[in-house]
């Protein structure tokens, strides 16, 4: 998921430079590069299997009812007209941009900040490293768990934070905003250190002489922080930002464990009021448990719009942030 | 010849191409069903007895029984693998809640009437014989297990209420759920901080599962607001509004802690339910007892197995699954996989009239046996699921979250209608 962002570009200059040369030649050049065209099939071929097919499937789909064994039936837009009118689906992605925003914008702060200090760090450099990465690679099952511990009203430990600070307890898993507030959680420890480590990257790349030229200014830490570094730092930081968008969008594993024991008749209901069902897990729902993969399809392509849009408008961020 | 690099790279790439090439035209003869002397067996892990299915393979040596667990999501593996008609397996198990949903495609499957199943039919209880039934007649699913559902309880509690604690009388004195409640009221008097129920889902959902009606009737019509729905929702929001109610959550770490600490001394569940409490709360032991439900008997789970319409060898396969779900071994279900048996044969054998020490000695069967032979026949339709997820989920929000009860009915209401609308169920 996280490689989508990077893409687009590579295809490129490519493109441009075929664009000026006459057909004929350009048929032939392409013949005349038959073998290098061969060596990089297998991913094509993989991709028009494994991507393409599917994804056609899905949109001549979403025109049919189906319940994924007996004959289809064309439905013409029926599917889309209802997905229009369905609360539960709009309900779905206020919840993912809800929990998005809420763990993307403090996640990329806290990781940018992580990744100062990494770059600062004297000894146990690559423990750090090693150690803020380690929850990006754990399977998100097994920290959904764990959470769900965290998170529980009687015994968790966030509730015992609170009333170790004399506050109320929260019924994290079984209200509207704790539930979603508990995803966001979650997903910002799984990611930040993954960001850190990638701003640290594009720290290194930041010349030594501003900082130099800056202290010799006299500026503190905070300020080369807010001047320099971030400044500097901006189209990694749009980066990330698309990358966070992305995956985002598609949260599915985080809510599906975290609420999968709260007395719901489906696991993919997303708790309480569905309150934590994310764009991704009603899809699921719909598709996957109540076998109605014509409206699943028809929601899958709802989620491929809404990313569409987000990816734009994400773009033409970076851009402007270029030009 | 000297081998240069360039020569190396597209022998390199020959091979490749070679490779791409052989693998799509294998693609084209991927075989529908098993191969050779083979014959597949999907189940799920704890679906079968593994000693019941290892002695199966001793036994039908004319085949090479290939028996394989699947992981995850059962249902959506078994659907792509017969959608995309590739590796279909000979004999397969099929969920019972999945059920009504393959019911609409019994061409997939052998009509197992073809093979003489109705001469076992009296051995097996007649209302799990009926689920595996088609709308057109044929037979798809021959029973595995059945899930009866029981009143666990534990009597040092009700004691501290003044509750009876004999499960002969708890059965008795609590038969309705009125009365289950009344008791409800004494427990919560008695006992500072104990709920006789977890949530007022679980009265909704068993009432529903006590009667022969769910929300679509075989005329493919909306009931879901008739008199056996509302009666259900009403008992649980009563349930709600007098305070009996917890807010545990099962399964939850704070629901386990509840459970061990005698705060929910009362479970409603199936047979396997005991399994689950010996596995989550196993310092409990000893401390519960079973009764029959309030209300009347009622089935939760239980599962099925099929013949596909890819198996080369039905005759052959009716054979094992006839075998392997016999009498005394659907008794040793009981014993290796806690299966609770389809055959009422099983319930006089020594092996299920064995006590229970996790329920005092108790020999459960007693309450699980009637049960499961009192079990009504009901309709059930593949748009039941859909629509329960929209009125138990409002329950759920009254419950939780503290919705107005008369407010949650209407949206669950409305948003019944859509829904049967949207999947051609008249309203």
């Amino acid at each position: 998921m996280t490689g989508i962002g990077a893409a687009p570009t590579l295809g490129a200059p490519a493109d441009d430079g075929v664009r000026s040369v006459p057909a004929r030649a350009k048929a032939r050049s392409v013949l005349g590069y038959w073998r290098l065209y061969l060596a990089i099939s297998p991913f094509y071929l993989l991709f028009l299997c494994f991507g393409l097919i599917p994804v056609g499937f899905s949109l001549y789909l979403s025109f049919h009812r189906w319940d994924g064994l007996g004959s289809m039936e064309y439905a013409g837009l029926s599917q889309y007209r209802y997905l229009l009118s369905d609360a539960q689906f709009w309900n779905s992605l206020t919840n993912t941009l809800i929990i998005w925003a809420i763990a993307t914008l403090p996640m990329l702060f806290i990781a940018l900040v992580t990744a100062v200090m990494l770059n600062s760090a004297v000894r146990f450099k690559n423990f750090y490293r090693f150690a803020y990465f380690l929850p990006n690679v754990t399977s998100v099952v097994a920290v959904a768990i764990i959470f769900t511990s965290i998170f529980s009203t009687n015994f968790g430990l966030a509730n015992a934070v609170l009333q170790g600070l004399g506050l109320d307890q929260v019924a994290w898993l079984n209200t509207d905003w704790g539930i979603k507030i508990s995803i966001a959680v979650l997903m910002t420890w799984q990611w930040t250190g993954y960001n850190a480590l990638i701003f640290l990257a594009g720290l290194q790349t930041i010349p030594s002489e501003l900082y130099e030229a800056a202290r010799v200014d006299g500026a503190g830490p905070v300020h080369t922080f807010f001047r320099i570094t971030v400044p500097m730092m901006r189209p990694i930081i749009l980066f990330t930002l698309v990358v966070s968008t992305v995956t985002g969008l598609q949260s599915f594993t985080e809510p599906q464990v975290l609420l999968a024991n709260t007395n719901n008749t489906s696991t993919f209901a997303g708790g309480p009021g569905n309150s934590g069902q994310t764009m991704v897990l009603y899809f699921f729902q719909q598709s996957f448990d109540n076998n109605d993969f014509g409206y699943g399809a028809a929601i899958a392509w709802g989620i491929f719009l809404v990313v569409a849009i987000f990816s734009i408008v994400n773009w033409r961020l970076v851009q402007r942030g270029e030009k | 010849m000297p081998l240069s690099r360039r020569a190396l790279l597209y022998a390199g790439l020959a091979t490749t191409a070679t490779a791409a090439l052989g693998g799509t035209t294998a693609g084209c003869s991927v075989p529908n069903g098993s191969t050779g002397r083979n014959m597949t067996l999907w189940y799920w892990t704890g679906g079968l007895s593994d000693k019941v299915v290892a002695d199966a393979k001793k036994r039908f040596t004319d085949v090479s029984l290939k028996p394989a667990q699947i992981g995850g999501y059962f249902k959506s593996k078994l659907l792509t693998t017969m959608t995309g008609r590739a590796y279909v397996p000979d004999i397969t198990g099929l969920k019972g809640e999945d059920m009504a949903s393959y019911l609409p495609n019994a061409e997939q499957f052998i009509d197992l009437r073809t093979l003489g199943a109705e001469q076992l039919k009296d051995r097996y209880l007649p209302w799990k014989w009926a689920e595996g039934i088609a709308p057109d007649g044929s037979m798809i699913g021959f029973p595995i297990d059945t899930g009866p559902v029981a009143h666990y309880f534990m009597p040092e509690v009700f004691d501290r209420a003044g509750l009876p604690t004999d499960p002969a009388e708890v059965g008795k004195e609590m038969d309705t759920w009125e009365k289950y409640l009344a008791a409800g009221e004494r427990l919560k008097k008695k006992v500072r901080g104990a709920h006789m129920v977890i949530d007022a889902l679980t009265i909704y959902q068993y009432m529903i599962a006590q009667g022969t009606l769910r929300y679509v009737d075989a005329e493919r019509r909306f009931i879901g607001d008739h008199e056996h729905v509302r009666r259900a929702w009403n008992m649980a929001i009563d349930a709600y509004q007098r305070g009996l109610c917890s807010r545990y959550q099962s399964g939850t770490p704070d629901g386990n802690a509840a459970i061990e600490n005698g705060l929910l001394p009362s479970q409603i569940g199936a047979s396997w339910v005991a399994g689950d409490l010996k596995l989550t709360v196993p310092k409990t032991k000893g401390k519960w007892r079973v009764a029959a439900l309030p209300g009347g008997p009622a089935n939760n789970g239980g599962s099925f197995l099929a013949i596909t319409k890819s198996c080369r060898k039905p005759e052959l396969a009716f054979e094992i699954v006839t075998w392997l779900l016999n009498a005394d071994n659907q008794t040793r279900g009981f014993t290796d996989a806690t299966l609770f048996p389809s055959t009422p044969a099983s319930y006089q054998q020594a092996a299920m009239r064995a006590p229970d020490p996790f329920f005092g000695g108790q020999a459960t069967i007693d309450v699980f046996g009637p049960t499961a032979e009192k079990i009504p026949i009901a309709y059930h339709s593949p748009y039941d699921y859909p629509l329960d997820q929209a009125v138990s989920d409002e329950l759920r929000n009254v419950n939780a979250l503290g919705k107005d009860p008369r407010r949650a009915w209407k949206d669950a209401m409305a948003k019944c209608r859509r829904i049967a609308d949207h999947l051609g169920v008249l309203t």
